[in-house]
């Protein structure tokens, strides 16, 4: 069995989520082992949720904005 | 009417948690006339079998310092929280792990292999490390069990106070007591100090934090007058609870981090990188690079006192 990785991508609002968006309602596929938490900002990211992602399991954090 | 009994006890710390009982000076002769004290092995001569013998609760107010890294100190832990109505986690240690708990950095077995087996100043040919029972003439001989985990008081046993600082100061350490005497201690789960962080009760005078680059406390004679995390100096006040009465920052030397972190922040050492990255100026990678060298021993540094009661507890152990 390979290996699926589970990543938390926190992403911003305006930019990086509203892509995100946008490559779903434009019907492009992408590999569903990241898993999207929507910030406002990128700037509201604290070090706490990064920690907190790995503490329950998660292999790899995306922040993107 | 009976005196309140008093105990306290010294678990993994260094004692200066009990010297700074002493340091109260003449008012620790008011604190022995308000109490008995009924136990406490750095002071006065009673045994572990005084304290089981005692009745459950009967302990009314008992100071535990240091943190909990061994079965001994778990069992006394354990102990004293049946005996005693009142529990306070007295000093760094045992509210965060303190200094003990950066060993958490480290495992069992490579603590013992360092510090009997490789410290350049160990005579040691038969490689003998401590073991658990030792057969004698005399009989068999036991010691407690280190942990792989140093653990803070709360995470052993509940808890009702807690009194921060390393090691505690004069004034947090009367103000518990009055507020024991007076009968006005807060609600169980409270902290003897300020609610808000140190920067808060700093008087330096702070302008734009924006920093070029890190300095380490003996690399420069900082302002005594400016922020001296505005200096480049790594000062741990915006992530460290107030109510120390700035010892550190009045001797010119950056706040370290004892009091642990302020209410609401559940990981001190991440809410301090947070406060280093923000203040950073320079955007091109070889800056940045820079900048992670001059912090030396980040997690040292941003964890020095909170270690064991963060949320990234230790370093990950090899499954053997």
């Amino acid at each position: 069995m390979s290996f699926e990785p589970k990543i938390v991508g926190i992403l911003c609002n305006w930019c990086s989520y509203a892509g995100a968006d946008l490559a779903g309602t434009s019907r492009k596929k992408y590999a569903p082992n990241m898993r999207v938490v929507r910030v406002m900002c990128s700037g509201r990211v604290d070090p706490t949720f990064v920690l907190k992602a790995f503490q329950k399991g998660a292999d790899g954090v995306l922040v993107c904005g | 009417m009976a005196k309140p009994k008093l105990a306290l006890y010294w678990a993994a710390a260094c004692g200066g948690c009990d010297v700074a009982v002493l340091d109260t000076n003449e008012k620790i002769l008011d604190i022995a006339s308000l109490v008995d004290i009924v136990f406490w092995p750095i002071a006065v001569d009673f045994k572990y079998h005084h304290v089981k013998a005692m009745a459950d609760k009967s302990i009314d107010l008992c100071l535990f310092n240091g943190a909990i890294r061994s079965t001994e100190q778990e069992e006394i832990a354990t102990l004293l929280r049946a005996k005693s109505k009142v529990l306070v986690a007295f000093g760094a240690c045992a509210c965060h792990g303190g200094i003990p708990a950066l060993a958490n950095f480290t495992s069992r077995a490579e603590i013992l292999q360092r510090v009997y087996i490789e410290a350049p100043s160990n005579s040691n040919e038969q490689k003998t490390l401590p073991q658990l029972q030792t057969k004698v003439a005399e009989g068999e001989l036991e010691l407690p069990e280190l942990f792989d985990d140093v653990k803070t008081l709360a995470q052993v046993v509940p808890v009702e106070y807690y009194v921060p600082g390393c090691p505690p100061p004069v004034d947090l350490i009367l103000k518990l007591v009055d507020l024991y005497a007076t009968g006005k201690l807060p609600p169980a789960g409270a902290t003897v100090a300020s609610d808000k962080s140190l920067c808060d009760e700093c008087d330096r005078i702070k302008e734009e934090k924006k920093v070029t680059k890190f300095y380490r406390p003996h690399e420069i004679i900082p302002d005594p007058k400016k922020c001296l995390l505005e200096q480049g100096i790594i000062c741990c006040g915006p992530a460290t609870r107030g109510g120390c009465g700035m010892r550190c920052i009045k001797a010119n030397m950056p706040c370290r981090g004892c009091f642990g972190p302020p209410p609401g922040v559940v990981d001190q050492g991440a809410k301090m990188l947070s406060a280093i990255a923000s203040i950073y100026q320079g955007n091109d990678t070889a800056g940045i690079n820079r900048m992670l060298e001059e912090v030396v021993d980040p997690a040292g540094t941003f964890y020095r006192f909170g270690m064991a009661d963060s949320m990234l507890k230790r370093k990950r152990l090899q499954k053997s």
